[in-house]
């Protein structure tokens, strides 16, 4: 091809090019967001109507929010039921997934009493029949899956014989909790078998509520996994080729996909694009939608549908309403965006999304953000859980209360939280938080409470000396410079030996720079009255290895941990016989113990209660955890967009996974 | 050359298994294993763990899992991942991989063409306040914060003037009822551009002995040409706005990661034609009486493009795993972004699943570089 050929043929292809590009058809835009708002807008209503006895369904028409846009931090894995409450497990798998399934019961809202969702009451009182413990449930009429089946007893005995064969742990109790197994005795009645009878734990906070999935959706399904485990059946349940055949089974099951799946919680899935977003879509036969809440401040929980049913539980609806309002969803979907921290901060104060579901908190820069941004909002709510500092009573002298007491009474939290920690936390004193009134026992003893420093000094230097210790030098207070501890220093138990150096673990700045501070406050307080702390901020995998682990290498470790709502953590993090691994600082009490049987045996609220009271006096003077502060949660979100029917609550919104059923449009 | 190559292939794949066992040493060291996570769950009790370590076969010595690992990556099987279980890790690097190759090339190709043409420039026009301009601008961006930049970015064009997205690689108002996947439109996007390109280098090669003129007219013009088809082909499909929309999202992480890395090239570009200008056949070149740009751009650029050259295929396959600060920032989850959280979260066979993948593209790449000094430099002879 000669060069001016060439040239000419090029250059038609440009110009020819440019053409089809300006010439194309324009008459298929792409659909923008404008458009789309439009077409899903409501049907303007006439006002005279409005006035009509139609109110109540144009009140809810006026909630109903077109999508509900929550940003999250990381995308979910999974969407196979049997995986994301075993291994799967994940903070952001269950902001998306955990509505799905029904659950027996549920806990209600802001106040979180146990209330039945797909039964229809209260499970009738243990009856011993044979060698078994068996309680007897109704299930609600009208409970339905979104293909339009009832929710029946043969989809709660069959998910729990599924969970039983295949040997689910994780967020599944069936097996665990030593249900042997649930007979449908008819379609809307349920018989639990416990093999022993299972406490307010394993029961009412265990079995009743975990999911239900649908039995003629998942049982073609199990084919291929019950074989692997019925080719496990003459295998000895104790032998390595046992165990690798149930780990086989569970990997097939936990691979099976859900695709269309269905479900009957408030939401359903619609749409996933990995590592951007999904989307849930509503559940227009939702079997709460329109209920009816109240909350009484004489303790009453009382829910109705008008003309249809009507439930009360823990009173007489005798007192005030103290909460009141209509159960949704009023959002037509829900859209999880994937963000990073910032990115998701900027997002929210540009009105891209609603609300940040966001575990890790809000430092002071981004809080700043968004406080200046008055269309946004931040609430804060007390966190169900807190950070503390344990005690490993394998090493002297920490195995001794008046060290430990010692200890804990230099460690002024008030100062550590507003001065040192500037009010991003706040301090904790007891086993059970404050935002759990059922459980809080308010007459708990507070060490050194209100004491100024040289009080908690001659305090902690008085039970040492009552308790045998001495000093070469001891610790004494300084009126100069404003006043100051003088430090001890050659501090030996009664003994006559010195005291070891105690390796305190924190972990690092990078990580958490509240306990990392407190690692470094505490290790200065120690110190000061001769305790030779030496404050190792670490990985927080390593301080992982060290204590829950098994590594061994540490005296103190300073952690955290979120509570349950039901507080049997006051055994399970102290002793060893119900908690394993999680009681690492190897405390041993034989009271402690006892007590622990009973509250994990009875099936009395009221009498776990007070034993609950006693548990929180011996943990909080025995102090196998000095309980130090808890960060709020904090929420924020679009007022200009959404409202809440409530803000304040144990955890936040964020407990509640940003309140999807509930949310409603400002508008 | 057959001989050259082969030798290097197994060269290469000695490196590899070293490499594999070096990658397998030092994540395998890291304390602790990916059932850690759930020490802090009390659900998951210590059988349930240990029934999981079993599962994932991390009850078996280190050795052992160390040839089951090789034995494995040879049959091109890398395991599970564990934060994704039961996934397969391939599949994973699969759905990753081509949203940073989108990103990456794009920001590869420009970067390299504006620091190939600005560091020959700056060569050629030495002890200019051209010169000493573009080297504070090319040092400072080098050196600068990129999250730190790349926040102020997000925060000039995405919240104060609102032109461009804050994150992500799609809008997901657009993408609600779509039935298409984005990795479907990515891997459509990167063919078109293959395509574009493979017609370009094309006309590139026909209109080499062309005069200079006319090939600037035909190369400007045929590079506009395709791109205009590229964006009628996609205007007349379902999908053209969807892949606008992605595009759409990548200005702003092209943008930083452009600025970033361009300077490096321009300022090897620079010192590598300043080196080639003081050699005696550039002079020759002028005595003869060439003009001034056949001199700086057939007898000068082309001989320093070779280090430059080298430069840009050896950082191609660190570009998929080198993203992490860019799809960290911008919200792209691609290949850094995946590395990152399996590292984070003790995801072992992820981790060395996407290092391995690395490496392996490396290991290519340094064989490409091999055999293209070749064709680049008449004077190499390979024996």
């Amino acid at each position: 091809m000669n060069k001016k050929t060439l040239l000419a043929v090029l250059s038609i292809l440009l110009v020819g090019s440019f053409l089809l590009s300006a010439c194309q058809n324009a008459a298929t835009p792409a659909p923008t967001e404008e458009d789309m708002v439009e077409e899903t807008e409501p049907p303007v209503v006439d006002e005279t109507e409005m006035a009509s006895e139609e109110a109540p369904a144009e009140s809810d028409a006026a909630k109903d929010l077109d999508v509900y846009r929550i940003a999250m931090l990381a995308d979910m894995t999974s969407s196979n039921v049997w995986n994301l409450f075993g291994p799967g497990a994940s903070t952001y798998n269950y902001v998306v997934q955990a509505l799905y399934w029904p659950t027996l019961y549920g806990l209600s809202d802001q106040r979180f009493d146990l209330i039945p969702f797909l039964a229809s009451d209260f499970s009738s009182p243990f009856e011993e029949e044979g060698e078994f413990f068996v309680t007897t449930i109704g299930l609600k009429e009208g409970f339905t899956w979104s293909d339009g089946s009832e929710v029946t007893a043969d989809d709660l005995a069959f998910t729990a014989q599924v969970v039983k064969d295949f040997q689910l742990g994780g967020n599944w109790d069936y097996w665990l909790a030593g249900v042997d197994h649930i007979e449908a005795v008819d379609s809307k009645t349920a018989k639990i078998y416990y093999t022993s009878k299972p406490g307010l734990a394993d029961h009412e906070y265990g079995v009743l509520q975990n999911s239900i999935v649908q039995k003629a959706f998942w049982e073609p399904k199990l084919a291929d996994a019950y074989l692997v485990i019925e080719a496990a059946a003459d295998m000895d349940p104790e032998s390595d080729d046992y165990i690798a055949a149930v780990t086989e089974a569970q990997t097939v099951l936990y691979g099976i996909p859900a695709d269309g799946e269905p479900i009957a919680g408030p939401f359903m899935y619609d749409q996933w694009e990995v590592g951007a977003f999904v989307e849930n879509a509503q559940n227009n036969d939702y079997f709460f939608k329109g209920t009816m809440v109240e909350l009484f401040d004489d303790g009453t929980y009382h829910e109705y549908k008008e003309g249809e049913w009507e439930f009360t539980a823990y009173g007489e609806s005798s007192g005030d309403v103290i909460l009141s309002f209509e159960n949704g969803p009023f959002a037509k979907a829900i859209v999880y965006s994937i963000y990073n921290q910032d990115a998701a901060v900027l997002a929210l104060l540009n009105g891209e999304v609603d609300y940040i579901y966001n575990p890790n908190g809000y430092g002071p820069g981004l809080r700043a953000q968004l406080d200046g941004n008055s269309e946004v909002q931040v609430v804060e709510n007390a966190r169900n859980g807190w950070r503390f500092m344990a005690y490993n009573f394998r090493n002297a002298p920490l195995d001794d209360i008046a060290a430990r007491q010692a200890i804990a009474c230099m460690i002024n939290k008030d100062f550590l939280t507003q001065s040192v920690l500037q009010g991003a936390a706040i301090p904790v004193n007891t086993p059970v938080p404050v935002g759990q009134p059922f459980w809080y026992n308010p007459d708990v003893p507070i060490l050194c409470d209100g004491m100024s420093e040289q009080e908690r000094m001659e305090w902690s230097i008085n039970l040492l000396k009552e308790a045998g210790y001495t000093w070469d030098t001891e610790p004494t207070w300084n009126e100069d410079r404003g006043g100051s501890v003088d430090w001890g220093v050659g501090l030996k138990m009664p003994n006559g030996e010195y005291v070891p150096e105690l390796t305190l673990l924190a972990p690092s700045a990078g990580y958490d720079p509240l306990r990392a501070t407190a690692g470094v406050m505490i290790e200065q307080w120690a110190q000061s009255i001769g305790f030779p702390v030496n404050a190792q901020l670490t990985n927080f995998n390593n301080i992982l290895n060290e204590t829950l682990g098994g590594g061994g290498n540490w005296d103190m470790a300073i952690s955290g941990w979120s509570l349950t709502q039901f507080p049997d953590h006051m055994c399970d993090f102290f002793l060893v016989e119900y908690g394993a691994d999680f009681a690492f600082g190897a405390y041993e009490n034989d009271e402690l113990s006892q007590l622990c049987s009973e509250f994990k045996s009875t099936t009395d609220l009221e009498y776990a209660k007070e034993v609950g009271y006693q548990m929180q006096d011996i943990l909080a003077t025995e102090l196998p955890y000095v309980y130090l502060f808890a960060n709020p949660v904090q929420d924020a979100f679009n007022l200009a967009n959404v409202e809440y029917p409530y803000l304040t609550v144990l955890g936040g919104l964020e407990n509640l996974y940003g309140m999807q059923i509930n949310v409603y449009s400002a508008e | 050359m057959k001989k050259y190559i082969l030798r290097r292939f197994v060269q290469i794949l000695i490196t590899l298994v070293i490499f594999q066992t070096i990658l397998f040493i030092i994540l395998d060291a890291q304390p602790g294993d990916i059932t850690n996570l759930y020490l802090l769950n009390p659900k998951v009790t210590p059988e349930v763990r240990e029934q999981m370590r079993v599962a994932l076969g991390l009850d078996k010595p280190a050795i052992i899992r160390y040839f089951q690992w090789l034995g494995n990556f040879v049959q091109g099987n890398l395991g599970v991942s564990f934060t994704h279980y039961p996934r397969p890790v391939m599949d994973i690097i699969l759905e990753r991989a081509p949203r940073t190759l989108s990103l990456f090339l794009t920001n590869q190709m420009i970067s390299f063409a504006l620091g190939y043409f600005l560091g020959k420039q700056m060569a050629w026009h030495r002890d200019t306040f051209f010169e000493y301009s573009l080297t504070i601008v090319g040092v400072v961006l080098y050196t600068i914060f990129t999250p730190w930049f790349g926040l102020m970015m997000i925060y000039l064009f995405g919240v104060q003037l609102n032109l461009l997205p804050i994150g992500k690689f799609l809008d997901p108002s657009l993408w609600r009822g779509v039935e298409v996947h984005a990795n479907t439109i990515f891997y459509y996007m990167i063919l078109s551009v293959a395509v574009a390109a493979f017609i370009y280098v094309g006309l590139v090669i026909l209109t080499r002995k062309t005069n200079r003129t006319a090939r600037q007219i035909v190369r400007t013009g045929g590079l506009l040409g395709l791109i205009a088809l590229i964006v009628f082909i996609w205007s007349q499909t379902a999908y053209g706005y969807l892949a606008g929309d992605i595009v759409k999202h990548m200005i702003l992480p092209v943008l930083v990661s452009t600025l970033v890395s361009f300077a490096g090239t321009m300022l090897l570009m620079r010192n590598t034609m300043l080196e080639t200008l003081r050699e005696d056949f550039v002079m020759a070149a002028r005595a003869k009486g060439l003009s001034e740009h056949v001199v700086r751009d057939k007898h000068a650029a082309r001989n320093a493009f070779l280090p430059v050259f080298t430069n840009l295929i050896i950082s191609i396959p660190f570009a998929l795993s080198g993203g992490i600060i860019t799809e960290t920032i911008f919200s792209w989850p691609g290949m850094g972004l995946t590395l990152l959280q399996a590292v984070n979260l003790e995801d072992i066979p992820l981790a060395m699943g996407t290092l391995s993948f690395v490496g392996v593209l490396a290991l290519t790449a340094h064989l490409v570089a091999d055999v293209a000094y070749a064709f680049l430099d008449p004077r190499i002879r390979y024996q």
